[in-house]
């Protein structure tokens, strides 16, 4: 295992950011820790570099116990949401400035520069300054900075949260591209959970401070361990008290399921290829259902038609604990 | 934007110039013009003086370690009051612009009660000591240091905060400690907003009168600074002297500042 946390808790005065969390992060692998924001993930990721201390646990890092370790003792590399770029060096002195902290040869100094700008990409804009880079290379230079010392860790702290969609997306492939190739064991904080399960090998996943659940994107997807889970990563409705993926419903225009639930459609919303149907059922539940536009047309499916909704044959479903997060209110 | 009618635009520029021309251009090129009556006359006239001369390199001994005290307490303090949360921290900060509301005078005063060698509060202990500090060049350093005291603080504090701490956990990261993330990180990215408090500083120092004058006790050849020279022969009917002392102290000011207007490199927010 490459970081180990034990039984770590954190205060804020009053506000816990952090309770009783204990974790293991193999070696190699790239983890997201997902939450909602003020869920303590970035606390987390801040107290495993040393920018923060734990108020109790500890937090072992290869095999050394790290929990009073320094930051700079600690041998991780810290990548900032807003980049935390030294101004006032140039693209290949901010690279250098580890290496030149552990004073190696100037000479080897120049060549594994070279060799990270050129892995980032940036090898163009060796000589100049941050504020001639826009957002992505600013982000790619910070990752370079932070590999140039080959940390044992790399964390980043909602890495791609500044920048545009785009460039996000393009961001998000490199990493995974670079990761493939660097193999260090790397540990990022997100929000987003479409980045984390299109990213990660394994997802943590915090709120209010405390480990929800720990898995390979497929395991959270197919199998959440808790309608916290399930309504966080993707989308979450309620059929018969029961959560569910809103494409997991089956609806059809006459009672053809035994124990279909009957309703009315109430909303009908239509983004790209998909349909969003909104049905008010019987029992006063408000049930959100995902069609393609082919089937939706088919069905003819619009507002004020009698529809009959069953979960599809496999589908995951949980008990509902009150009222899900995803499932549109109604307005009065 | 909105634009400013002609009329009323020109009123205003009008306006400003006249009201900087009276309060400060003319009377300035009135003290240039009587320095330079003679030609340069006065101002030889002036270095041959033994007590200006002495008076002259009392000044700058005293701004230049004024400065340096200052500029090295302020750094720190500025670090102390931007990047900890301790308690008292607000009633630091406000302690701190207290030289500035004070009236020097005051400040005098307060320092000649606390280090009188007779009867100050902690005085007789320092003579005791052998350490003379009202009425010598102690005593007029700390009167100086106090009335200089926030200048250097309250330019590097609002840069501070706008640089934030990021680079600084960032350099701590990559293996810095804290004498390499305050050398290679903080300092370069506060430097003008310390030069900036330097020059200030060194501006202040070099015109401090009132406290200086009664801390001193304006001995002449040995306590009186320039400033006081310049009083003293104003008084006495050596007005060529006087003006030219103050033209010299007036130079050195403006000095200072244009040699920071010029390095100070175009549109740089820090």
């Amino acid at each position: 295992m490459s970081i180990e946390i034990t039984g770590v808790n954190k205060s804020f005065g009053d506000f816990v950011a952090l309770e009783n969390i204990n974790l293991s992060l193999p070696t190699g692998q790239l983890t997201a820790l997902l939450g909602p924001s003020g869920g303590g993930k970035s606390t987390l990721l801040r107290i495993i570099a040393g920018l923060d201390h734990a108020d109790s646990g500890s937090v072992e890092i290869e095999g050394t116990n790290a929990t009073h370790l320094p930051p700079q003792k600690r041998n991780v590399g810290f990548v900032f949401q807003h980049y935390a770029v030294f101004k006032h060096m140039s693209v290949a002195k901010n690279v250098a400035f580890g290496l030149e902290i552990r004073k190696r040869p100037k000479a080897e100094v120049k060549q594994r520069v070279a060799e990270l700008l050129e892995l980032v990409h940036l090898s163009q804009f060796a000589d100049r300054l941050p504020s001639q880079l826009s957002g992505g290379q600013r982000q790619r230079l910070a990752l370079a900075r932070a590999l140039a010392v080959e940390p044992s860790v790399l964390l980043l702290d909602e890495p791609f949260g500044a920048l545009d969609a785009k460039v996000r997306k393009e961001l998000r492939d490199w990493l995974r591209r670079l990761h493939d190739e660097v193999h260090v064991t790397t540990v990022f904080v997100t929000h987003d959970q479409e980045e984390a399960l299109e990213v990660a090998d394994e997802i943590v996943v915090i709120n209010q401070g405390r480990v929800e659940q720990v898995g390979t994107p497929d395991e959270l997807y197919d199998a959440p361990a808790s309608d916290f889970v399930m309504s966080f990563l993707g989308e979450a409705t309620t059929l018969g008290g029961q959560l569910i993926r809103p494409h997991d419903i089956e609806l059809t225009t006459s009672p053809t399921a035994v124990g279909a639930i009957e309703g009315v459609v109430s909303r009908v919303l239509r983004v790209g290829f998909e349909v969003r149907v909104t049905v008010l059922t019987d029992a006063g539940e408000e049930v959100v259902v995902t069609l393609t536009r082919t089937a939706a047309r088919h069905l003819g499916v619009d507002t004020g038609r009698h529809v009959w909704l069953s979960a599809a044959a496999g589908a995951v479903t949980l008990p509902s604990a009150g009222l899900p997060v995803g499932t549109p209110l109604t307005v009065a | 934007m909105v634009k400013t009618p002609f009329i009323l635009r020109w009123f205003l520029r009008l306006l400003v110039v006249a009201y900087l021309v009276l309060l400060v251009a003319w009377p300035v090129s009135l003290v240039v013009r009587n320095t330079f009556a003679d030609g340069f006359d006065a101002l030889a006239h002036t270095f041959s003086d033994p007590y200006v001369v002495h008076a002259l390199k009392l000044t700058a001994i005293v701004a230049v370690v004024s400065v340096v005290i200052n500029t090295v307490f302020g750094v720190t303090m500025s670090l102390l009051l931007v990047r900890n949360t301790f308690r008292g921290r607000r009633i630091l900060s406000v302690l701190l612009d207290i030289p500035m509301s004070v009236s020097p005078v005051v400040v005098g005063l307060a320092l000649v009660l606390v280090y009188s060698p007779t009867q100050g509060w902690f005085g007789p202990t320092l003579a005791n000591w052998g350490l003379q500090v009202v009425f010598s060049t102690p005593g007029i350093v700390m009167a100086t240091v106090f009335v200089a005291l926030p200048l250097v603080i309250r330019e590097v504090v609002p840069t501070l905060q706008e640089v934030g701490d990021e680079q600084e956990w960032a350099a701590r990261s990559l293996g810095a400690n804290s004498f390499q993330t305050f050398t290679r990180i903080t300092l370069p990215s506060i430097r003008w907003a310390v030069i900036y408090g330097v020059v200030l500083s060194l501006a202040r120092s070099l015109g401090e009168y009132g406290a200086v004058k009664v801390v001193s006790g304006n001995i002449v050849g040995k306590t009186q600074t320039a400033t006081l020279i310049v009083e003293e022969r104003y008084q006495n009917f050596d007005q060529p002297t006087a003006y030219a002392t103050a033209f010299l102290l007036a130079s050195a000011a403006v000095a200072c500042l244009v040699v920071v207007a010029l390095l100070r490199p175009k549109h740089t927010a820090s």
